[in-house]
């Protein structure tokens, strides 16, 4: 966080005292106060785009943040506290839509979306893009040490169905994903988990529990650059990050096919400055902002003008933008209803108990 | 010279509290000294350095977290030791229907599992009665304040009593025959007295307010974190050294008040036996 | 001193009693009848909660899933709190007959552990006991030592139920020993005195003597153990393994990702029931002690 890192002790303390004397920010030529409060995931931003964008438009950026869709949800829930633009993946774009906690997005303010490529232009989760905009797209995979790993691991059995290497996979505690990968696996769609399925899933993971070492929430690559574990089920971009810095690692998507999300930018009902989170989006949608943002970060991003402006070594990754036959059989997950959620969360506590 | 019971003296017992103490204490003795490590392993000394504590001032976060730990503590240290204090003269002082569920209760808060409290907290703020959001600091932490406030000052209430038994009501009787009043009473003969009680009270809140964790984690947000939440966060995504230096940092500061607190009782204890 | 009675000072009665009673049961009570009233409740949107009076939710806490973790939870407490008990009964005795200032000392140096944050002393017991951390690499260095062995294999010690219940131990310890020592403290000497000049062996004389006389402070220091180890949620989370959550782990799941404020308040209530009954047995023995 740019703006943090750079003030002082005693520069901190005035500042707090200043912000306790409730100071006024000027108001913009749109009536609104030249400030915007950004809900973001953690570093999931380029170094300096939020000082870019206040030089450029004068609006103040805070930006804060939640370690996941669930945290996002719980602190949105009982009214918005103040958050003008937020960052939820694609499930919780329809959790948030449905529950009339987001606000319409005003395409006429948002010209930078004709930058974006073809396919999310009109998505299944969101006809139109009514209520978001894509900021980047993931995809779930393994990620492995090449030494300490039999060729390469291009299945999901080798992390969900197979002892060959007990006690050194880590898997994610999203529950919902893994319910939603085991199925992928045993070859149905990501979106028709039949209780049949979701207990033929839940077994296999009880049989798999005493082969994997830990359940990571969103430190995976962590876990596996130190060497804790040396396979994890994780998202491209986050493994594209450690191994920007050890030669050892490597990462695939496994053959059955697996979950595509997207995080996209919407504004949440209530927020006090809907314009000034308008003009933020569709800054975050500019060409050169989106490669700045996608050098920092290295995830694949939808913004088909800002990929034109990155260099060859990120278009051609084959981490970051992952194609083949696995990846046609991948698709979006799709919110199925407070039942299955709780269907869900059963399993996966019958999981963790057993 | 030793007695039968003279137990500290037999070398059985002495070593079995010599690996207590040794189980106690190394784990915080590492943590202490790999945070002066010149690296960013927290296992593997490299060599002496102030780093990690040169970059915990530097980290914004971190400080702002710092702060807002301080805040919380003060006011929610106040309030209990205000609430605690009557709750301790009503129960020394008068007899009444329903005294005796009345201690049960204010015992209730000790006893309650934290992450009871904590999920009650956390629905009755943002459900029930909703904090106002877009507060100005420091009153955005009032919702963490107020549940602070409400499970230390059965502690502090239960302090303040142990003191008031020592009290010799027979200074406030002479008083009121030569017809002071109750305030003056309050202020002038009662207070002395549970001073030592007021200050072991007010210390302990503001060590339990510093040190909370689970309460906190339900009632705080994005913009009112505190220093045990933003340590939570940095032990599971960034474990270096700069973790044990901000650990360092919290048990000199608690370690320095409990110390504090300890002299003080002693000084008084020390004050009675003369 | 002589208990007054309301009406004899109803300004002051007023003045003490009113504030904390009302806070206690506005921001107390309150919220507590909050969640007891959701833990009869229903999800019906992601959003909205209908208070119906349904038993589901306790029905649903009571299924052998969570009745088992239950279980397990209320078998980490125990276990931790006898390995309190047996760890922390010398330190007591030792505390108990020590010198003036040694006993000082020795207080002190109990105690300040526990004033440590709860958080840091997980971590450090972290920093310890991880693959690389300072047990498995003071151990792989002295294998190292020895020529010709194979390749030293560090030992699991994190991220599994024993780390839980090290953890456990180590954060719960001081609880058991001072409600310990303030009991043995209380002890009449002349009788362990005694039962040692009759020819009792020190351990037959703890077990026959000081045990059964210090009861109520025995009891008190495991109940204070017990409880606090029960609701552990920390501890588990940052130590535990895959099959190591505890039950204040699953409520916290049941608020923050499962997004089911139901379930997880009839949860809640069933610990707090549970830590009742704890008390209440407390209760019961220390009157019982105390009649006799």
């Amino acid at each position: 966080m740019p703006d943090l890192s750079r003030r002082s002790f005693g520069g901190l303390a005035a500042a707090l005292v200043l912000d306790g004397c409730s100071r006024a920010f000027p108001k913009g030529a749109n009536g609104e106060e030249q400030r915007l409060n950004f809900y973001n995931w953690d570093t999931y931003i380029g170094e300096t785009t939020l000082g870019d964008f206040s030089k450029a438009t004068g609006v103040d950026v805070r930006m804060s943040h939640y370690a996941n869709n669930d945290e996002l949800f719980a602190r949105l829930r009982a009214g918005n506290p103040g958050f003008d633009v937020i960052v939820p993946s694609n499930e919780f774009v329809t959790r948030l839509q449905i529950s009339g906690m987001l606000s319409p997005l005003d395409h006429a303010r948002i010209p930078n979306r004709a930058n974006l490529a073809p396919e999310f232009v009109d998505v299944p989760y969101d006809p139109g893009r009514r209520w978001s905009m894509p900021y980047t797209w993931l995809a779930l995979g393994i990620g492995y040490r090449k030494s300490r790993v039999e060729g390469v691991p291009d299945s999901w059995k080798w992390v969900l169905d197979s002892d060959r290497y007990s006690g050194r996979i880590g898997l994610l505690a999203e529950g919902d994903d893994l319910i939603r990968l085991g199925a992928k696996y045993l070859g149905h769609s990501v979106n028709a988990v039949t209780p049949a399925i979701m207990e033929q899933v839940t077994q296999m993971l009880i049989r798999q529990k005493r082969h994997v070492k830990l359940f990571h929430h969103d430190e995976g690559q962590d876990l596996l650059a130190s060497g804790e574990i040396d396979l994890v089920v994780e998202y491209n971009g986050d493994i594209a990050q450690v191994m920007a810095d050890d030669d050892d690692l490597a990462f695939v998507i496994p053959r059955e096919g697996t979950l595509i999300n997207s995080d996209c930018l919407c504004v949440p009902t209530g927020a006090p400055r809907p314009d000034n989170a308008h003009r933020f989006i569709n800054y975050l949608l500019d060409a050169k902002v989106g490669a700045e943002i996608a050098k920092t970060i290295r995830f694949p991003t939808p913004n088909a003008a800002a990929l034109a402006l990155m260099p060859e070594e990120y278009r051609t990754n084959q981490v970051i933008f992952p194609t083949g036959p696995a990846m046609a059989k991948s698709g979006y997950g799709r919110f199925q209803g407070i039942g299955h959620i709780r269907a869900v969360e059963e399993a996966i506590t019958r999981v963790m108990a057993a | 010279m030793k007695g039968p019971l003279d137990y500290l003296a037999r070398w059985p017992l002495w070593l079995w509290l010599a690996m207590v103490g040794a189980f106690l204490y190394l784990p915080l003795l590492a943590l202490v000294v790999f945070s002066f490590n010149d690296s960013r392993r927290i296992t593997v000394w490299r060599g002496f350095s102030l780093r990690w504590y040169a970059e915990l001032f530097d980290d914004g976060e971190l400080v702002a977290a710092f702060g807002n730990s301080l805040v919380i503590a003060a006011a929610s240290t106040i309030i209990s030791l205000i609430l605690g204090t009557l709750a301790a003269l009503l129960l020394w002082r008068f007899r009444f229907a329903g005294k005796a569920p009345l201690e049960a209760l204010l015992g209730l808060p000790i006893v309650v599992p934290e992450i009871c409290l904590g999920v009650a907290f956390l629905v009755f703020f943002t459900a029930i009665v909703p904090w106002p959001t877009e507060l100005p600091w420091p009153l955005n932490l009032g919702a963490i304040i107020i549940a602070h406030a409400t499970f230390s000052f059965s502690f502090v209430a239960l302090v303040v009593r142990a003191r008031l038994a020592s009290f010799d009501g027979a200074l406030a009787e002479a008083a009121r025959d030569l017809g002071a009043g109750e305030w003056l009473i309050f202020r002038d003969i009662m207070v002395p007295h549970m001073v030592p009680g007021l200050v072991a009270g007010a210390l302990l809140a503001f060590t339990l307010s510093l040190d909370d964790f689970v309460i906190t984690f339900f009632t705080s947000g994005p913009d009112t974190i505190t220093f045990p939440i933003k340590v939570y966060s940095m032990v599971r995504f960034s474990v270096t050294p700069a973790v044990n230096a901000a650990s360092t940092l919290l048990i000199l500061l608690t370690a320095g008040l409990t110390a504090l607190a300890l002299w003080l009782q002693g000084a008084d204890i020390a004050k009675q036996a003369a | 001193m002589m208990l007054q009675r309301p009406s004899q000072a109803p300004g002051v009665f007023a003045a003490v009693g009113l504030p904390p009673v009302v806070w206690l049961f506005a921001l107390f009570l309150a919220p507590l009848a909050v969640i007891w009233a959701y833990s009869f409740g229903e999800n019906r949107t992601l959003v909205d909660i209908a208070i119906t009076g349904s038993w589901g939710n306790y029905a649903r806490a009571l299924k052998p899933l969570y009745l088992a973790i239950l279980l397990k939870s209320m078998g980490f407490a125990a276990l931790t709190t006898l390995l309190c008990f047996i760890l922390g009964l010398p330190v007591a005795l030792a505390i108990t007959f020590a010198g003036r200032r040694a006993k000082l000392l020795l207080l002190v140096a109990i105690m300040l552990p526990f004033w440590t944050n709860l958080l840091i002393r997980t971590y450090a017991l972290m920093a310890i006991l991880r693959t690389e951390g300072l047990i498995n690499a003071g151990l792989g260095a002295l294998w190292g030592l020895v020529p010709g062995l194979p390749p030293f294999e560090p030992l699991p010690l994190i991220n599994n139920n024993f780390a839980v219940v090290v953890g456990l131990v180590y954060v719960h310890l001081p609880f058991m020993v001072l409600p310990l020592y303030a009991a043995l403290d209380r002890l009449d000497r002349s009788l362990i005195e005694a039962s040692l000049d009759l020819g009792a062996g020190h351990l037959a004389t703890l077990w026959r003597v000081v045990v059964p006389l210090a009861l109520p402070g025995i009891v008190s220091g495991i109940i204070i153990t017990f409880i606090p180890a029960l609701g552990a949620y920390l501890t588990p989370d940052l130590l535990g393994g895959t099959n190591s959550q505890m039950i204040a782990n699953v409520i916290e799941r049941q608020f923050r990702s499962a997004n089911d404020w139901p379930f997880g308040a009839a949860l809640s209530f069933l610990l707090m029931y549970l830590t009742f009954a704890a008390l209440l047995i407390q209760a019961l023995i220390s009157r019982r002690e105390g009649a006799r």
